[in-house]
């Protein structure tokens, strides 16, 4: 029942045309871009080599932007993993089967609302008159508003955190439903205890899933630029909002430049996950 | 499955588990909340002061209302272009045997493409290639934004449709076309419907791709963006109260239909 070729291609052709015109081919015409040199006449780039735009990067503190926003994503997906892995035990083992399928859709819907609102409400919450501060004073804990609780770092990683935890989740239930309960099972008739059978069973068995979670964190981490822009102090700044500041002056090679980098990293680490544990699989029907 | 736990752990991980969800789901109920209440400062409402005059007063709000329909527009062009273009690259997945894992990773990789740095390229590609901003544009950055998506959703609902149906369909003289008419598209027609509408929220929802290819009339989230830092006003909880509610309800449907079936 094999499918001719050419019905093959003629399915493939339309999706893989879409994918080339609006995402590979623009990113890769910027890649190009990013080594041409600055036209003032133009105010635009002519096919010269230059890697100007890759000095910029060293200069005025980027790079320093550039360490502060792997530290962000390195910090958020370790965060979303400590909360996300008990998430995906709850939703797997402990919860029935009702309240299994309600705390899937509850997973699922942070997908699809907005990133901007999610972040703006936490400025009700974080803020000077916002809830926390509101209920610390009420209760005698502080005399003045906390101020460090909004438009800080603190701001942004509990944003990026409420963000993307999701993207953990996700990876670590898959995993945990391919665990084999008998193994687990028997592993409790021998007396293993909870902790035993974290650590010696189930942790063990599912790091392909912790794997996966952390790196679709740190990805979608590194690419973030709302929640700093909504909950970040006045100097505050990530790849993505330093790119916007660059744009803002038309400075082209520049802004090409630092796309690169962060393109590089982000594709790497993609392709690097795919191959370790193939991401095809997470999703591949099971039945 | 239940299982039999200790209490201690199992309290520790409901906590955390709470912790996630609440951190996910409080601020922007809270944001709901405080859009009924009748105050400029925001707050909760107290129970008897329940009021919908900031609702009402969206309709006064010609800014947000254009932007709000020219993100409705954009949002339902890229969900046809979107489930269309899914299906075709979905089918193509069943059929392929040695190559799938590479498709597969093509069409979901546009997911981890930072969208600021694919706004900027698409949106420097079209202006130097003399394409003014406008909607097309938005819906251009969108389809690859809502794509993987749509893909993923797509493609678990051809879990319900088996090789033997087609092959019996096959035996019986049906072509291939007829097979997919009559067999496959009615059974994966729940997942083209969930691909649709999770394409329509992708791209109602989506800023930063918007905020560079946005022509003259920007979309709702841009338009609410520059509101947001400017001194938030009240219409603007319930703008934002009333698009994060729509959404919730429309993906909890489906959500919650699809997996209890599955069960």
């Amino acid at each position: 029942m094999k499918l001719p070729l050419s019905t093959l291609a003629g399915l493939m052709s339309a999706p893989a045309l879409a994918i080339i015109a609006m995402g590979l081919a623009p990113l890769a015409v910027v890649v190009v871009w990013s080594f041409w040199a600055w036209d003032p006449s133009t105010y635009w780039i002519k096919p010269e080599l230059s890697f100007a735009g890759y000095a910029g990067i060293l200069e005025a503190g980027r790079w320093t932007v550039i360490l502060s926003t792997f530290a962000k994503a390195f910090l958020t997906a370790a965060i979303c993993l400590l909360i996300g892995f008990p998430t995906a035990y709850a939703v797997h083992f402990l919860a029935s089967r009702r309240l299994a399928v309600v705390l899937l859709a509850l997973m699922t819907i942070p997908f699809l609302t907005s990133y901007l609102i999610r972040s703006f409400s936490w400025r009700l919450v974080l803020g000077r008159t916002g809830v926390i501060n509101t209920l610390l004073q009420d209760a005698g804990l502080t005399s003045a508003p906390i101020d460090w609780l909004l438009f800080s770092d603190f701001a942004v990683i509990v944003g990026l955190v409420a963000s993307y935890l999701p993207f953990a989740t996700f990876p670590l239930i898959l995993a945990m439903q391919r665990l084999d309960p008998v193994a687990i099972a028997a592993a409790r008739d021998l007396g293993a205890g909870f902790w035993t059978v974290q650590r010696t069973l189930i942790l063990p068995l599912t790091i392909s899933g912790v794997f996966a979670g952390f790196l679709f964190v740190f990805v979608m981490t590194l690419g973030s630029s709302t929640e700093v822009q909504m909950l970040g102090g006045a100097g505050a700044s990530i790849v993505s909002v330093m790119i916007n500041d660059v744009m803002r002056v038309a400075n082209y090679p520049l802004a090409f430049a630092i796309s690169t980098v962060v393109l590089a990293v982000v594709f790497g680490l993609v392709l690097l996950g795919n191959r370790a544990f193939g991401l095809s699989r997470l999703f591949e029907d099971r039945s | 499955m239940m299982s039999r736990d200790e209490p201690f752990p199992r309290f520790l991980v409901w906590t955390i588990t709470l912790i996630g969800f609440a951190a996910i789901y409080a601020p922007p109920l809270y944001l709901l909340a405080v859009s009924f209440s009748p105050a400029l400062q925001p707050g909760l409402p107290s129970p008897g002061e329940i009021t919908l005059k900031w609702y009402a007063a969206l309709a006064g709000e010609r800014a947000l209302l254009a932007a709000l329909w020219q993100s409705v527009i954009i949002a339902i062009g890229t969900a046809v272009a979107a489930t269309v273009l899914s299906l075709l690259a979905a089918l193509a997945y069943r059929e392929m045997q040695a190559r799938r894992g590479a498709w597969f990773l093509i069409v979901i990789l546009p997911m981890f493409v930072p969208g600021v740095i694919q706004g900027l390229a698409l949106s420097t590609l079209l202006t130097r290639a003399g394409i003014k901003a406008s909607a097309l544009t938005v819906m251009a950055g969108h389809l690859l934004w809502a794509m993987p998506f749509a893909f993923i959703v797509i493609l678990t609902s051809f879990a319900v449709v088996r090789n033997s149906y087609l092959m019996a369909a096959s035996d019986l003289g049906a072509s291939r076309w007829r097979q997919f008419r009559d067999i496959t598209l009615p059974l994966i027609s729940p997942g083209l419907i969930s691909a649709f509408i999770f394409s329509f929220l992708l791209s109602l929802n989506e800023f930063t791709r918007a905020f560079y290819l946005a022509g003259r009339q920007n979309t709702l989230p841009v338009v609410l963006f520059g509101k947001m830092n400017s001194g938030a006003s009240p219409t603007i909880y319930a703008m934002s109260g009333a698009i994060f509610l729509v959404s919730v309800l429309c993906v909890g449907v489906i959500a919650i239909r699809a997996l209890s079936e599955r069960r």
